[in-house]
């Protein structure tokens, strides 16, 4: 069975590149342009996994993490951030608000997949 | 501020003029800081909107190439299985040569793909700048009032000016945000898994 991914990323080349990525790898994408656009996919699709950006308006990447969590159906789903952010500090916030994982862009594709391929078998 | 901003225009002045600075002159100088800031954030999206374009284009030409690469790909296996059964060598060797070519072109399209994220990367760092550029302006047109509100910038020293400014430029680096981006180059970023 296919593999829905949700990636969320206010910069539309970005979207596109991880789109390209992960549809060329066999998996379906939904694609969300802020955390607030994401939040209301992912009540709308259940996916398999969320990659996320953390700097967006409206709603950042954090908050959205937070906020899937407290979802029962999300509580499980491997949530991995795909960020220019790579400060410690930003890494213990995402931790906590219970990320799978920490992407600093830019990314290889190849690594993307192999932790993707990772986290959800 | 206005000093910096109009050092030339004061020259002609005699001493007592030089250190006073009436209302109007306030405002304009102070309008005219605005102008320059206000100009350098609109150069700074100037260069945001010239990157989009350029990363908008690359992507859709990123896209097409990969297509065609695709479609070449799948036209090389075709031609090789309608080959193979004639037994022709050099055929079979042109095609296997293009095999190479197709599958070097798909790599370097690949690592295409990690160049072609420096288009938010630089979206990012040009709205940290922009923000920093505000916040400076800010801090430099309260000084300016600061100063025509003591009935005298008249009195104050050039020294104490240097100071004032020395001291909004760094409240403006303890307030600016983050930096978003720290990277130099487009080498891929650290994973991490928790």
């Amino acid at each position: 069975m296919v593999k829905t991914i949700l990636a969320v990323d206010d910069s539309a080349s970005i979207r596109q590149m991880v789109t390209f990525t992960l549809k060329g790898a066999g998996y379906e994408v939904i694609q969300a342009v802020d955390g607030q656009d994401a939040l209301d996919k992912a009540n709308y699709h259940q996916v398999n996994l969320v990659l996320t950006d953390i700097n967006m308006p409206r709603m950042d990447g954090l908050k959205l993490l937070e906020l899937l969590r407290k979802l029962a159906n999300y509580k499980n789903i491997p949530i991995l951030i795909l960020t220019t952010e790579s400060g410690d500090e930003m890494k213990a916030k995402g931790r906590a608000a219970g990320a799978t994982g920490w992407l600093v862009k830019p990314f290889d594709p190849k690594r993307l997949l192999e932790v993707i391929g990772k986290v959800i078998g | 501020m206005s000093k910096i901003l109009s050092t030339g225009i004061k020259k002609d002045r005699s001493s007592a003029d030089e250190t006073r600075l009436d209302d109007t002159e306030c405002i304009l100088r102070n309008t005219e800081a605005d102008e320059f800031f206000i100009n350098i954030k609109g150069e700074l999206n100037q260069v945001d909107r010239l990157v989009s374009d350029a990363v908008n284009n690359l992507v859709i030409n990123f896209k097409f190439i990969s297509k065609l690469t695709k479609s070449h790909h799948d036209m090389v296996l075709a031609i090789e299985k309608l080959a193979a059964p004639e037994g022709s060598n050099p055929i079979l060797d042109l095609l296997e040569k293009q095999m190479v070519v197709a599958d070097k072109i798909e790599q370097e399209l690949e690592m295409a793909i990690t160049s072609l994220q420096f288009g938010d990367l630089v979206t990012q760092l040009l709205a940290h700048t922009s923000n920093q550029v505000e916040m400076l302006n800010i801090e430099l047109q309260r000084i300016d009032r600061q100063s025509s509100w003591r009935g005298g910038s008249s009195k104050k020293t050039l020294n104490r000016i240097h100071e004032e400014i020395s001291e909004a430029v760094a409240l403006t680096k303890n307030n600016s945000k983050r930096k978003p981006v720290v990277q130099q180059g487009m080498q891929m970023g650290d994973i991490e898994l928790f």
